[in-house]
Protein backbone atom coordinates (compact mmCIF):
# COMPACT_ATOMS: atom_id res chain seq x y z
CA UNK A 1 0.00 0.00 0.00
CA UNK A 2 1.25 3.41 -0.88
CA UNK A 3 2.09 5.68 2.01
CA UNK A 4 4.12 8.61 0.83
CA UNK A 5 4.91 9.86 4.33
CA UNK A 6 8.50 9.64 5.36
CA UNK A 7 9.21 8.16 8.73
CA UNK A 8 10.13 10.85 11.26
CA UNK A 9 13.25 10.22 13.25
CA UNK A 10 13.37 10.65 17.00
CA UNK A 11 14.27 14.24 17.76
CA UNK A 12 13.56 15.44 14.25
CA UNK A 13 10.60 17.59 15.29
CA UNK A 14 12.19 18.80 18.51
CA UNK A 15 11.86 22.44 17.53
CA UNK A 16 8.08 22.05 17.30
CA UNK A 17 7.62 19.38 19.97
CA UNK A 18 5.76 20.64 22.98
CA UNK A 19 4.38 18.85 25.99
CA UNK A 20 0.74 17.86 25.54
CA UNK A 21 -1.57 17.75 28.54
CA UNK A 22 -3.16 14.50 29.61
CA UNK A 23 -6.55 15.25 28.01
CA UNK A 24 -5.03 16.02 24.60
CA UNK A 25 -2.98 12.83 24.80
CA UNK A 26 -6.17 10.88 25.58
CA UNK A 27 -7.95 12.47 22.63
CA UNK A 28 -5.06 11.73 20.22
CA UNK A 29 -4.82 8.12 21.31
CA UNK A 30 -8.58 7.72 20.90
CA UNK A 31 -8.56 9.15 17.38
CA UNK A 32 -5.52 7.23 16.16
CA UNK A 33 -6.89 3.97 17.59
CA UNK A 34 -10.20 4.63 15.88
CA UNK A 35 -8.45 5.07 12.54
CA UNK A 36 -6.40 1.92 13.17
CA UNK A 37 -9.53 -0.02 14.08
CA UNK A 38 -11.24 1.04 10.83
CA UNK A 39 -8.22 -0.11 8.80
CA UNK A 40 -7.85 -3.44 10.58
CA UNK A 41 -11.52 -4.39 10.51
CA UNK A 42 -11.87 -3.56 6.83
CA UNK A 43 -8.89 -5.58 5.64
CA UNK A 44 -5.67 -3.52 5.57
CA UNK A 45 -2.29 -5.25 5.96
CA UNK A 46 -0.63 -4.90 9.39
CA UNK A 47 2.15 -2.67 8.11
CA UNK A 48 -0.39 -0.17 6.77
CA UNK A 49 -2.29 -0.11 10.07
CA UNK A 50 0.91 0.47 12.00
CA UNK A 51 2.21 3.24 9.74
CA UNK A 52 -1.12 5.05 9.53
CA UNK A 53 -1.70 5.04 13.29
CA UNK A 54 1.85 6.29 13.78
CA UNK A 55 1.43 9.15 11.32
CA UNK A 56 -1.93 10.23 12.76
CA UNK A 57 -0.52 10.28 16.29
CA UNK A 58 2.66 12.17 15.47
CA UNK A 59 0.79 14.44 13.06
CA UNK A 60 -1.56 15.48 15.87
CA UNK A 61 1.39 16.41 18.10
CA UNK A 62 2.75 13.34 19.87
CA UNK A 63 6.50 12.94 19.99
CA UNK A 64 6.30 9.23 19.25
CA UNK A 65 3.83 6.38 18.88
CA UNK A 66 4.44 2.68 19.57
CA UNK A 67 1.93 0.33 17.97
CA UNK A 68 1.34 -3.39 18.28
CA UNK A 69 -1.03 -4.81 15.69
CA UNK A 70 -2.49 -8.21 16.47
CA UNK A 71 -5.16 -10.07 14.51
CA UNK A 72 -8.03 -8.86 16.68
CA UNK A 73 -6.65 -5.93 18.61
CA UNK A 74 -4.41 -2.88 18.43
CA UNK A 75 -2.33 -1.54 21.32
CA UNK A 76 -0.98 1.99 21.15
CA UNK A 77 1.30 3.96 23.41
CA UNK A 78 1.28 7.71 22.70
CA UNK A 79 4.33 9.53 23.98
CA UNK A 80 4.82 13.22 24.62
CA UNK A 81 7.64 14.98 26.43
CA UNK A 82 7.54 13.67 29.99
CA UNK A 83 4.27 11.73 29.71
CA UNK A 84 2.70 8.76 27.93
CA UNK A 85 -0.59 6.88 27.70
CA UNK A 86 -1.39 3.34 26.53
CA UNK A 87 -4.68 1.95 25.31
CA UNK A 88 -5.89 -1.33 23.84
CA UNK A 89 -8.68 -1.49 21.27
CA UNK A 90 -10.44 -4.74 20.48
CA UNK A 91 -11.21 -5.07 16.78
CA UNK A 92 -13.76 -7.35 15.16
CA UNK A 93 -13.18 -8.26 11.52
CA UNK A 94 -16.13 -7.26 9.38
CA UNK A 95 -15.10 -7.63 5.78
CA UNK A 96 -13.30 -5.75 3.07
CA UNK A 97 -14.13 -2.11 2.44
CA UNK A 98 -11.65 -0.32 0.19
CA UNK A 99 -13.53 3.01 0.42
CA UNK A 100 -12.78 3.19 4.16
CA UNK A 101 -9.12 2.26 3.63
CA UNK A 102 -8.85 4.92 0.94
CA UNK A 103 -10.50 7.60 3.12
CA UNK A 104 -8.42 6.83 6.22
CA UNK A 105 -5.23 6.89 4.14
CA UNK A 106 -6.22 10.28 2.75
CA UNK A 107 -7.04 11.55 6.25
CA UNK A 108 -3.66 10.44 7.59
CA UNK A 109 -1.89 12.31 4.79
CA UNK A 110 -3.73 15.52 5.64
CA UNK A 111 -3.02 15.08 9.35
CA UNK A 112 0.62 14.45 8.56
CA UNK A 113 0.70 17.77 6.70
CA UNK A 114 -0.74 19.40 9.88
CA UNK A 115 -3.91 20.52 8.10
CA UNK A 116 -6.37 19.25 10.73
CA UNK A 117 -6.94 19.62 14.47
CA UNK A 118 -8.38 16.91 16.75
CA UNK A 119 -11.96 18.17 16.45
CA UNK A 120 -11.82 18.05 12.65
CA UNK A 121 -10.23 14.59 12.73
CA UNK A 122 -13.06 13.42 14.97
CA UNK A 123 -15.76 14.60 12.57
CA UNK A 124 -13.88 13.16 9.56
CA UNK A 125 -13.63 9.75 11.26
CA UNK A 126 -17.31 9.88 12.21
CA UNK A 127 -18.13 10.66 8.58
CA UNK A 128 -15.98 7.77 7.29
CA UNK A 129 -17.49 5.32 9.79
CA UNK A 130 -21.08 6.27 8.98
CA UNK A 131 -20.67 6.34 5.20
CA UNK A 132 -23.07 4.00 3.43
CA UNK A 133 -21.78 1.45 0.94
CA UNK A 134 -21.06 2.77 -2.57
CA UNK A 135 -23.13 0.08 -4.24
CA UNK A 136 -26.69 -1.09 -3.76
CA UNK A 137 -26.95 -4.72 -2.52
CA UNK A 138 -28.71 -5.66 -5.79
CA UNK A 139 -25.84 -4.26 -7.86
CA UNK A 140 -23.36 -6.25 -5.76
CA UNK A 141 -25.41 -9.44 -6.24
CA UNK A 142 -25.52 -9.04 -10.01
CA UNK A 143 -21.87 -8.08 -10.46
CA UNK A 144 -20.59 -10.81 -8.13
CA UNK A 145 -22.71 -13.33 -10.03
CA UNK A 146 -21.24 -11.99 -13.25
CA UNK A 147 -17.70 -12.27 -11.83
CA UNK A 148 -18.22 -15.95 -10.96
CA UNK A 149 -19.76 -16.54 -14.39
CA UNK A 150 -16.68 -14.86 -15.90
CA UNK A 151 -14.53 -17.37 -14.01
CA UNK A 152 -16.53 -20.19 -15.57
CA UNK A 153 -15.55 -18.81 -18.99
CA UNK A 154 -11.91 -18.64 -17.87
CA UNK A 155 -12.10 -22.33 -16.89
CA UNK A 156 -13.47 -23.15 -20.33
CA UNK A 157 -17.17 -23.51 -19.56
CA UNK A 158 -19.86 -23.25 -22.25
CA UNK A 159 -22.75 -20.79 -22.40
CA UNK A 160 -25.19 -22.92 -20.33
CA UNK A 161 -22.58 -23.25 -17.60
CA UNK A 162 -22.11 -19.47 -17.77
CA UNK A 163 -25.79 -18.75 -17.10
CA UNK A 164 -26.21 -21.43 -14.43
CA UNK A 165 -23.09 -20.15 -12.67
CA UNK A 166 -24.41 -16.59 -12.88
CA UNK A 167 -27.74 -17.61 -11.34
CA UNK A 168 -26.33 -19.81 -8.58
CA UNK A 169 -23.55 -17.37 -7.62
CA UNK A 170 -26.05 -14.49 -7.51
CA UNK A 171 -28.38 -16.56 -5.35
CA UNK A 172 -25.46 -17.49 -3.09
CA UNK A 173 -24.48 -13.82 -2.78
CA UNK A 174 -28.06 -12.98 -1.82
CA UNK A 175 -28.01 -15.70 0.86
CA UNK A 176 -24.68 -14.36 2.12
CA UNK A 177 -25.98 -10.79 2.40
CA UNK A 178 -29.17 -11.92 4.12
CA UNK A 179 -27.35 -14.10 6.64
CA UNK A 180 -24.73 -11.42 7.34
CA UNK A 181 -27.53 -9.13 8.52
CA UNK A 182 -28.55 -11.83 11.05
CA UNK A 183 -25.13 -11.68 12.80
CA UNK A 184 -24.52 -15.37 12.16
CA UNK A 185 -21.04 -16.77 12.69
CA UNK A 186 -18.88 -16.11 9.61
CA UNK A 187 -18.00 -19.76 9.06
CA UNK A 188 -21.66 -20.79 9.29
CA UNK A 189 -22.44 -18.15 6.65
CA UNK A 190 -19.66 -19.50 4.42
CA UNK A 191 -21.01 -23.05 4.82
CA UNK A 192 -24.60 -22.12 4.00
CA UNK A 193 -23.55 -19.91 1.08
CA UNK A 194 -21.37 -22.66 -0.40
CA UNK A 195 -24.26 -25.10 0.09
CA UNK A 196 -26.60 -22.78 -1.83
CA UNK A 197 -24.08 -22.22 -4.61
CA UNK A 198 -23.39 -25.94 -4.83
CA UNK A 199 -27.06 -26.89 -5.04
CA UNK A 200 -27.66 -24.19 -7.66
CA UNK A 201 -24.66 -25.21 -9.76
CA UNK A 202 -25.55 -28.92 -9.59
CA UNK A 203 -28.62 -28.26 -11.75
CA UNK A 204 -26.24 -28.06 -14.73
CA UNK A 205 -25.72 -31.82 -14.27
CA UNK A 206 -29.37 -32.45 -15.09
CA UNK A 207 -28.98 -30.49 -18.32
CA UNK A 208 -26.48 -33.12 -19.36
CA UNK A 209 -23.31 -31.05 -18.92
CA UNK A 210 -20.38 -31.82 -16.64
CA UNK A 211 -21.02 -29.88 -13.43
CA UNK A 212 -17.35 -29.50 -12.42
CA UNK A 213 -16.81 -26.02 -13.88
CA UNK A 214 -20.14 -24.66 -12.63
CA UNK A 215 -19.51 -26.03 -9.12
CA UNK A 216 -15.97 -24.68 -9.05
CA UNK A 217 -16.77 -21.19 -10.29
CA UNK A 218 -19.99 -20.47 -8.41
CA UNK A 219 -18.31 -20.77 -5.00
CA UNK A 220 -15.44 -18.45 -5.96
CA UNK A 221 -17.24 -15.50 -4.39
CA UNK A 222 -16.35 -17.09 -1.04
CA UNK A 223 -12.66 -17.69 -1.69
CA UNK A 224 -10.80 -15.77 1.03
CA UNK A 225 -8.58 -13.85 -1.40
CA UNK A 226 -7.94 -10.77 0.72
CA UNK A 227 -7.10 -12.58 3.99
CA UNK A 228 -4.75 -14.90 2.11
CA UNK A 229 -3.01 -12.12 0.15
CA UNK A 230 -2.74 -10.05 3.36
CA UNK A 231 -1.38 -13.08 5.20
CA UNK A 232 1.42 -13.50 2.68
CA UNK A 233 2.09 -9.74 2.63
CA UNK A 234 2.28 -9.65 6.46
CA UNK A 235 4.71 -12.57 6.44
CA UNK A 236 6.92 -10.89 3.82
CA UNK A 237 6.92 -7.63 5.78
CA UNK A 238 7.85 -9.35 9.03
CA UNK A 239 4.48 -9.40 10.81
CA UNK A 240 4.70 -13.12 11.43
CA UNK A 241 1.94 -13.39 14.07
CA UNK A 242 -0.77 -11.63 12.06
CA UNK A 243 0.41 -13.38 8.91
CA UNK A 244 0.08 -16.81 10.48
CA UNK A 245 -3.32 -16.14 11.99
CA UNK A 246 -4.72 -14.56 8.83
CA UNK A 247 -3.44 -17.49 6.82
CA UNK A 248 -5.05 -19.93 9.24
CA UNK A 249 -8.39 -18.15 9.14
CA UNK A 250 -8.23 -18.08 5.33
CA UNK A 251 -7.48 -21.81 5.26
CA UNK A 252 -10.37 -22.45 7.65
CA UNK A 253 -12.72 -20.52 5.37
CA UNK A 254 -11.56 -22.60 2.39
CA UNK A 255 -12.12 -25.82 4.40
CA UNK A 256 -15.66 -24.83 5.41
CA UNK A 257 -16.31 -23.79 1.79
CA UNK A 258 -15.28 -27.26 0.62
CA UNK A 259 -17.47 -28.86 3.30
CA UNK A 260 -20.47 -26.86 2.09
CA UNK A 261 -19.77 -27.81 -1.50
CA UNK A 262 -19.37 -31.51 -0.66
CA UNK A 263 -22.63 -31.46 1.29
CA UNK A 264 -24.38 -29.93 -1.71
CA UNK A 265 -22.89 -32.57 -4.02
CA UNK A 266 -24.09 -35.35 -1.71
CA UNK A 267 -27.54 -33.83 -1.50
CA UNK A 268 -27.81 -33.50 -5.27
CA UNK A 269 -26.05 -36.85 -5.92
CA UNK A 270 -23.50 -35.20 -8.19
CA UNK A 271 -19.82 -36.00 -8.35
CA UNK A 272 -16.96 -33.87 -9.66
CA UNK B 1 -1.80 -23.78 -28.44
CA UNK B 2 -2.75 -20.27 -27.54
CA UNK B 3 -5.16 -18.55 -29.87
CA UNK B 4 -5.31 -14.77 -29.98
CA UNK B 5 -9.11 -14.68 -29.99
CA UNK B 6 -9.36 -16.81 -26.87
CA UNK B 7 -6.68 -14.76 -25.14
CA UNK B 8 -8.55 -11.50 -25.80
CA UNK B 9 -11.82 -13.09 -24.71
CA UNK B 10 -10.33 -14.43 -21.50
CA UNK B 11 -8.63 -11.13 -20.74
CA UNK B 12 -12.05 -9.50 -21.01
CA UNK B 13 -13.58 -12.05 -18.61
CA UNK B 14 -10.72 -11.52 -16.17
CA UNK B 15 -11.53 -7.80 -16.19
CA UNK B 16 -15.19 -8.61 -15.47
CA UNK B 17 -14.15 -10.88 -12.59
CA UNK B 18 -11.97 -8.10 -11.16
CA UNK B 19 -14.91 -5.68 -11.51
CA UNK B 20 -17.24 -7.99 -9.57
CA UNK B 21 -14.79 -8.35 -6.73
CA UNK B 22 -13.99 -4.61 -6.75
CA UNK B 23 -17.70 -3.94 -6.21
CA UNK B 24 -17.80 -6.58 -3.47
CA UNK B 25 -14.87 -4.77 -1.79
CA UNK B 26 -16.68 -1.41 -2.06
CA UNK B 27 -13.98 0.24 -4.15
CA UNK B 28 -14.59 3.96 -4.90
CA UNK B 29 -16.44 4.48 -8.23
CA UNK B 30 -13.62 6.21 -10.04
CA UNK B 31 -11.17 3.40 -9.18
CA UNK B 32 -13.30 0.68 -10.82
CA UNK B 33 -11.79 1.08 -14.27
CA UNK B 34 -8.30 0.85 -12.75
CA UNK B 35 -9.21 -2.39 -10.98
CA UNK B 36 -10.50 -3.83 -14.26
CA UNK B 37 -7.30 -2.83 -16.05
CA UNK B 38 -5.17 -4.48 -13.34
CA UNK B 39 -7.26 -7.66 -13.52
CA UNK B 40 -6.97 -7.81 -17.31
CA UNK B 41 -3.23 -7.11 -17.31
CA UNK B 42 -2.54 -9.73 -14.66
CA UNK B 43 -4.42 -12.45 -16.48
CA UNK B 44 -2.89 -11.45 -19.82
CA UNK B 45 0.68 -11.57 -18.50
CA UNK B 46 0.10 -14.88 -16.72
CA UNK B 47 -1.40 -16.53 -19.80
CA UNK B 48 1.42 -15.26 -22.03
CA UNK B 49 4.04 -16.47 -19.55
CA UNK B 50 2.42 -19.87 -19.07
CA UNK B 51 1.48 -20.61 -22.67
CA UNK B 52 4.24 -18.97 -24.68
CA UNK B 53 7.22 -19.14 -22.34
CA UNK B 54 6.00 -22.37 -20.75
CA UNK B 55 6.92 -21.30 -17.24
CA UNK B 56 5.62 -22.90 -14.04
CA UNK B 57 2.35 -21.30 -12.89
CA UNK B 58 4.02 -19.90 -9.75
CA UNK B 59 6.62 -18.03 -11.79
CA UNK B 60 4.12 -16.70 -14.31
CA UNK B 61 1.85 -15.58 -11.44
CA UNK B 62 4.82 -13.74 -9.96
CA UNK B 63 5.39 -11.93 -13.27
CA UNK B 64 1.68 -11.12 -13.50
CA UNK B 65 1.56 -9.83 -9.93
CA UNK B 66 4.63 -7.65 -10.45
CA UNK B 67 3.01 -6.05 -13.48
CA UNK B 68 -0.21 -5.53 -11.49
CA UNK B 69 1.84 -3.95 -8.71
CA UNK B 70 3.48 -1.45 -11.04
CA UNK B 71 0.23 -0.60 -12.87
CA UNK B 72 -1.45 -0.19 -9.45
CA UNK B 73 1.29 2.21 -8.42
CA UNK B 74 0.77 4.29 -11.58
CA UNK B 75 -2.98 4.45 -10.91
CA UNK B 76 -2.35 5.23 -7.24
CA UNK B 77 -0.23 8.25 -8.19
CA UNK B 78 -2.78 9.36 -10.78
CA UNK B 79 -5.93 9.00 -8.65
CA UNK B 80 -4.23 9.75 -5.28
CA UNK B 81 -5.42 6.51 -3.69
CA UNK B 82 -3.61 3.63 -1.98
CA UNK B 83 -2.13 1.24 -4.57
CA UNK B 84 -3.61 -1.66 -2.61
CA UNK B 85 -7.11 -0.82 -3.91
CA UNK B 86 -6.08 -1.55 -7.48
CA UNK B 87 -3.64 -4.36 -6.87
CA UNK B 88 -5.81 -6.47 -4.53
CA UNK B 89 -8.89 -6.32 -6.77
CA UNK B 90 -6.71 -6.89 -9.82
CA UNK B 91 -5.00 -9.89 -8.23
CA UNK B 92 -8.28 -11.67 -7.43
CA UNK B 93 -8.47 -13.41 -10.86
CA UNK B 94 -5.01 -14.85 -10.09
CA UNK B 95 -5.94 -16.21 -6.64
CA UNK B 96 -5.68 -20.02 -6.79
CA UNK B 97 -9.25 -20.55 -5.60
CA UNK B 98 -9.49 -23.84 -7.44
CA UNK B 99 -6.22 -25.19 -6.04
CA UNK B 100 -7.19 -24.00 -2.53
CA UNK B 101 -10.51 -25.69 -2.40
CA UNK B 102 -9.40 -28.80 -4.28
CA UNK B 103 -6.80 -29.14 -1.52
CA UNK B 104 -9.60 -29.00 1.02
CA UNK B 105 -11.73 -31.44 -1.01
CA UNK B 106 -8.72 -33.76 -1.12
CA UNK B 107 -8.18 -33.52 2.64
CA UNK B 108 -11.80 -34.41 3.25
CA UNK B 109 -11.53 -37.36 0.86
CA UNK B 110 -8.30 -38.51 2.54
CA UNK B 111 -10.17 -38.58 5.86
CA UNK B 112 -12.57 -41.00 4.16
CA UNK B 113 -9.78 -43.02 2.56
CA UNK B 114 -10.49 -46.67 1.83
CA UNK B 115 -8.26 -49.43 0.51
CA UNK B 116 -9.64 -49.21 -3.01
CA UNK B 117 -9.25 -45.40 -3.21
CA UNK B 118 -6.84 -44.16 -5.80
CA UNK B 119 -3.50 -43.69 -3.98
CA UNK B 120 -2.61 -40.70 -6.17
CA UNK B 121 -5.08 -38.71 -4.06
CA UNK B 122 -2.36 -38.03 -1.46
CA UNK B 123 0.06 -36.84 -4.11
CA UNK B 124 -2.44 -34.64 -5.94
CA UNK B 125 -3.69 -33.10 -2.68
CA UNK B 126 -0.14 -32.27 -1.57
CA UNK B 127 0.61 -30.82 -4.99
CA UNK B 128 -2.53 -28.68 -4.82
CA UNK B 129 -1.59 -27.44 -1.34
CA UNK B 130 1.95 -26.56 -2.44
CA UNK B 131 0.69 -24.83 -5.58
CA UNK B 132 -1.79 -22.80 -3.52
CA UNK B 133 0.96 -21.66 -1.17
CA UNK B 134 3.38 -20.83 -4.01
CA UNK B 135 0.84 -18.90 -6.07
CA UNK B 136 -0.40 -16.93 -3.06
CA UNK B 137 3.13 -15.98 -2.02
CA UNK B 138 3.87 -15.03 -5.63
CA UNK B 139 0.80 -12.75 -5.73
CA UNK B 140 1.68 -11.06 -2.44
CA UNK B 141 5.38 -10.73 -3.27
CA UNK B 142 4.55 -9.42 -6.74
CA UNK B 143 2.08 -6.75 -5.73
CA UNK B 144 4.31 -5.39 -2.98
CA UNK B 145 7.43 -5.39 -5.20
CA UNK B 146 7.00 -1.70 -6.21
CA UNK B 147 6.64 -0.84 -2.53
CA UNK B 148 9.77 -2.80 -1.67
CA UNK B 149 11.68 -1.02 -4.44
CA UNK B 150 10.43 2.56 -4.22
CA UNK B 151 9.28 3.03 -0.62
CA UNK B 152 12.22 2.02 1.47
CA UNK B 153 11.35 4.14 4.49
CA UNK B 154 13.30 4.02 7.66
CA UNK B 155 11.23 1.73 9.89
CA UNK B 156 8.90 3.67 12.17
CA UNK B 157 9.36 1.29 15.07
Amino acid sequence: METIHHAPRIGENNSTAKTLDHETLTEIIRLSLWAGQLLLQYGAPSQTVEETVHHIGTGLGCTWMDITVLTNSITVTAITVGDFRTKVRRVVKIGVNMQVICDVNDLSRRIDAHQLNTQEVYSELRFISDKASNYQPEVVIILVGLACAAFSRLFGGDLTTFFVTFASASLAMFVRQTLTKQFLNTLVIVFLTALTAGIGASTVHFLGISSEIALTSSVLLLVPGVPLINAAEDLIEGHIETGMSRGLSGALTALVLALGLISAMHLMKVSL
Amino acid sequence: MLSIGLLIQNTFWAAIAALGFAVLFNVPYRALIGCMACGALGYFVRTIATELLGSYIGISTLLAAISIGFLGLVFARYWKMPAMIFSISGAIPLVPGVFAYQTMLGIIQIADLQAETNPTLLVSTSANAINTAFILSAIALGIITPKLIFMRNKPIV
